[in-house]
């Protein structure tokens, strides 16, 4: 341990410029934080789904309709 | 129960109690007993009741409230000439954003929209319309987590309900309108109102219901300022904003009221003029001292407008009238975050939380306020919970991204790496986690896998600065200065104030002159 330590020593300048390199990293995206959504949009979205609902079942209906007749 | 209730009796019990689907049932078997033929019987008053609780029903059932809309079409948007400046000066624009960023943090430290807005903690029907510059951008822009933009407004969202209404009921409308006698019903206040309602919400058919306001303002001999602001309102949605403002200043000097106050700053929003609005709010407030929505307002003008510390200050001023103001304390906590303080965040975010939001979206914010603040015991079981709360497939994608960063703080690169995987795997478009896996390829030393992941990021999210720098910083190391370049200089458009990406330039520039 003696020796290595004897191989190796710190150096701290007293005196003089201390210069580091800046290297360049990649960034990172950041954390989102999750916006809380109104009341409205809620509603609204909430409406839209179960008027599309509705729309895609009454199709389904009808093409099985189609397709007993045929 | 022995003997029945009189009908018209339990339809309004039902109509008190919000069971509008019942009550409207109830009014139709009432109106198919009694002789009816489209308008109501005058002699029969039981029967011309049922009719206007029916309309009302109906209405209620698919009312939103109008302030809270807004809703641009990419025709509104790309076409837009009610704009007065078309470049306008700094900071009397909602169209410039970032033009005056004082206060709020950099974009280095809170994420932006596809807008060039800081992300705000709230969302609303019309927080997502910032205008983009492009073509493409518009299209690109998603409206909701759901749909995309429509081609105009008079094709959206509303329309589309109504249509979906008509196709559900196999009689046909319980209106219909272009059979109907405006001028009559005008002439009787009561009726003409309801029926007003139910045009412009229900069936959103607004020329119909700007000729009835019209005929019903005419009988009341312009004195009745409630038609005046429906006017206003029809005129708004068929995009005559000078018309509508006039209406709506003839109304405030009638009477004035929160509502059109509110209606006018709305019609000077979408003029482009959030000067002119903040004076409106101003001077509402002066009539109406405290108003909480008024105060609201102006704060979410002057976040628009990105004068973050102003913002909050009225968010502050709107807790103090109402301390359960859900999106003044999502706001004020997403600014604390973003601006280094996640345990005062974390408070606001609890106060949500004891206050009975319960969402997936609270849970991950507590978890991130939690991660950030450095209680770690309560960070995994928040998200945890946040994934469980997920109502569709973009929300846990974003929950997996933040759970990303949890990972790459606690220094585990695996999960980090499966984090992000996750993210793409539940939303394949979400550029942010591209970026960051990129990144953590870049650290394995993958150089073709992080940049093609970057090239995806930076397709998919041309506003994100961090997808370019790094596409630039990784060519650069290779020795494609060019791209590199190219690169660094669209960084530099997305986030001009970037210390590195200016170094980077300024390096790369040195080089081209060498050569």
């Amino acid at each position: 341990m003696a020796e290595v330590k004897s191989m190796f020593r710190e150096v701290l300048p007293k005196q003089g410029q201390l210069s580091v390199e800046d290297v360049t990293t990649m960034v990172l995206c950041k954390p989102k934080l999750l916006p809380l959504k109104s009341l409205t949009l809620e509603k609204l979205e909430k409406m839209q789904q179960a008027a599309q609902d509705t729309i895609r079942k009454q199709e389904m209906a009808e093409k099985e309709k189609q397709q007993i007749t045929h | 129960m022995g003997r029945e209730m009189e009908p018209l009796l339990l339809a309004w019990s039902y109509f008190r109690r919000r069971k509008f689907q019942l009550c409207a049932d109830l009014c139709t078997q009432m109106l198919e007993k009694s002789p009816y033929d489209q308008e109501p019987d005058p002699e029969l008053p039981v029967s011309q009741a049922a009719w206007i609780l029916k309309a009302r029903a109906l209405t209620e059932m698919v009312y939103v409230d109008e302030i809270d809309v807004y809703q641009e079409g990419i025709a509104e948007m790309m076409l837009d000439e009610n704009a007065i400046a078309q470049v306008p000066r700094p900071g009397t624009s909602l169209k410039l954003p970032g033009t005056n960023q004082t206060g709020g943090p950099s974009q280095a430290v809170r994420p932006v929209t596809q807008a060039g807005r800081p992300i705000t903690g709230f969302l609303r029907p019309s927080t997502q319309s910032g205008r983009p510059g492009t073509m493409e951008q518009a299209i690109r822009t998603p409206r909701t987590a759901y749909t995309a933009r429509p081609i105009t407004s008079s094709s959206g969202r509303f329309v589309r309900l109504g249509t979906a209404s008509m196709l559900t009921n196999p009689d046909g409308p319980f209106i219909n309108l272009s059979r109907l006698n405006l001028t009559k019903y005008a002439q009787k206040p009561k009726l003409a109102k309801a029926l007003f309602e139910y045009i412009f919400h229900h069936e959103n058919d607004v020329k119909t219901a700007l000729d009835l306001a019209a005929l019903s303002t005419e009988h009341s001999q312009y004195k009745d300022w409630w038609w005046k602001v429906q006017i206003g309102k029809c005129y708004y949605r068929l995009g005559m904003y000078r018309e509508a403002e006039k209406q709506f200043k003839s109304a405030l000097k009638q009477q004035e009221m929160v509502d059109t106050f509110l209606y006018l700053a709305k019609v000077y929003i979408s003029l482009d003029q959030p000067v002119t609005a903040l004076n409106l709010f101003k001077q509402g407030l002066d009539k109406f001292p405290g108003e909480v929505t008024l105060l609201c307002g102006i704060a979410r003008i002057y976040e628009e407008m990105n004068d973050m510390s102003s913002a909050a200050e009225y968010y502050k001023e709107v807790l103090k009238q109402d301390n359960t103001h859900v999106e003044a304390i999502a706001c004020i906590g997403s600014n604390h975050f973003y601006s280094d303080q996640p345990e005062i965040a974390l408070r606001f975010y609890r106060r949500l939380l004891q206050m009975g939001v319960y969402n997936c979206q609270l849970f991950n914010n507590l978890g991130l306020c939690c991660f950030y603040a450095q209680q770690y015991d309560m960070t995994l079981t928040s998200f945890e919970r946040a994934l469980s709360l997920a109502e569709n497939e973009e929300e846990i994608a974003d929950v997996w991204y933040n759970l990303g960063h949890v990972a790459v703080g606690i220094g585990d690169m695996n999960l980090a790496h499966q984090c992000f995987r996750l993210a793409l795997v539940n939303n394949n478009n979400h550029a942010e986690a591209y970026n960051n896996l990129a990144v953590l390829e870049m650290r394995k030393g993958h150089l073709e896998q992080a940049r093609a992941l970057l090239q995806t990021a930076s397709s998919l999210a041309p506003h994100l600065y961090e997808p370019h720098f790094n596409f630039a910083t990784v060519s650069d190391k290779i020795g494609d200065l060019q791209r590199s370049y190219v690169a660094a200089k669209k960084s530099e458009a997305a986030f001009p104030d970037h210390v590195d990406t200016q170094h980077l330039i300024k390096q790369l520039k040195q080089h081209f002159a060498m050569l």
